[in-house]
């Protein structure tokens, strides 16, 4: 043994040298299996065996890191390192889980959808709507997918003048909740977007499943700057959808209600040309109106105006007549009364007596 | 100044001067004015809705990574 060229170690050295060989050579492996033994000890710490048909692995994650609820029977991916522990057992930390398979997924996302729901993210009260104004869009998608092509499209096609500023991530696999985490990290603290679209065009539930992450869901829920979901198709649900603000059917369905249609927007103008004519002749039709009212009133007035005047003077006229006449009716009869008493002295007349 | 503004804002502004000609602010004094800045405002953003594209930009950021 003295001669032996093999290497020599302490118990502690070999397993070190053991976990350097581990994470050297599997430093973030991918790992399909069953969920079995799950349990949480000291509210901190979470164990389970993953197995298949043959073997069994021992997993450990901390409560915390646990971002997809999982339980006994459930087929699951998890992403993580193999380790040995201080005791010579073999164990592999999990970094991150994804449950695979339409009933698995669906299981865990009730399960996740009424924890979270119990604290409110879902809150409809909470929801915003989309901004006025909208000129400065943030979208976090990958830049290669048909859902991205199709936003783009339909979106080009609608409206200009837009600022989008485009975050590339992956949407799909166990990697792509943390990449959009950053992304909307990213837009909320570097940028002056006005909302921020999370786009995925459709696939298979696994396909969609990242969608379902705990931590996402909580990053758009407390995101600053609203958050608009274009997610798969129509029928698909998921925690983001559940947690933005506005939740579009599809990535085309989002292009639609973030912006507005051109095409009515030029008929719009065309029309509002025709009635600002029509609204301007009315009110030139109105203040002639008003115009021709002023005038008759006008004349109206003058005509009273005369009309009171003639009889006015109509009315001096007949009262001097009438004093001139009675003047006359005066003298004439007083001459009569003198002609009366000079002809009683009359010569002939005493004579003739 | 007016080639800053978006197409929205020269919208809402537009949807300001056509008002002014049904409100009681009306006066035929200001009216020949106002019909041809409004025109021309209409026409303007005709001729945006027409031309203008949106800017789609990729960030420089590698989000895999911290």
């Amino acid at each position: 043994m003295d001669t032996d060229t093999a290497p020599k170690f302490s118990v502690s050295e070999f397993l070190e040298v053991c976990n350097q060989t581990l994470e050297y050579s599997f430093s973030s492996v991918i790992i399909e299996g069953e969920v079995s033994s799950f349990k949480i000890n000291q509210g901190k710490w979470v164990f389970f065996d993953l197995k298949d048909d043959n073997s069994s692995v021992s997993c450990f994650i901390p409560l915390f890191q646990l971002r997809t609820p999982i339980e006994d029977g459930m087929k699951i991916l998890v992403r993580g390192t193999p380790k040995v522990t201080p005791w010579g057992r073999f164990s592999f930390t999990v970094r991150q889980i994804m449950p695979v398979g339409e009933g698995n997924i669906k299981k865990s996302f009730e399960l996740l959808k009424k924890k979270l729901a119990k604290e409110g993210l879902f809150d409809p009260l909470k929801k915003r709507s989309i901004p006025d104004n909208l000129t400065k869009i943030g979208v976090i998608s990958s830049t290669g997918a048909a859902g991205y092509a199709d936003f783009c499209k339909i979106i080009n096609a609608r409206w200009g003048g837009l600022e989008i500023q485009v975050c590339h991530t992956q949407v799909q696999g166990m990697i792509a909740p943390e990449q959009i985490i950053r992304a909307l990290k990213y837009l909320n603290e570097r940028t002056e977007v006005q909302i921020i679209a999370i786009i995925r065009g459709g696939g298979s539930a696994d396909d969609l499943a990242c969608f379902n992450d705990e931590l996402l869901t909580r990053e758009i829920a407390a995101s600053r700057i609203p958050v608009i979901t274009g997610i798969g198709h129509e029928v698909d649900e998921s925690l983001a959808d559940l947690a933005a603000d506005i939740c579009a059917s599809t990535p085309s369905n989002c292009a639609e209600m973030l912006s507005k249609d051109r095409r009515l927007e030029l008929k719009n103008i065309s029309d509002t040309i025709k009635h600002l004519k029509t609204a301007l002749y009315q009110q030139i039709d109105t203040e002639n109106s008003k115009l021709a009212h002023h005038i008759t009133s006008i004349n109206s007035t003058f005509r009273k105006q005369i009309d009171l005047y003639n009889y006015q003077t109509n009315e001096k006229i007949r009262a001097f007549r009438q004093k001139i006449d009675e003047q006359i009716h005066q003298t004439s009869s007083k001459l009569e009364s003198n002609i009366k008493i000079i002809e009683s002295f009359n010569p002939d007349l005493v004579l003739s007596r | 100044m007016a080639e800053n503004k978006s197409i929205n804002q020269k919208i809402t502004e537009l949807d300001t001067a056509v008002n002014w000609f049904y409100s009681d602010d009306f006066s035929l004094d200001q009216a020949a004015e106002k019909y041809k800045s409004t025109i021309k405002l209409a026409k303007d953003i005709q001729k945006d809705l027409e031309t203008l594209k949106n800017k789609i930009e990729v960030i420089d950021k590698d989000f895999s990574k911290d």
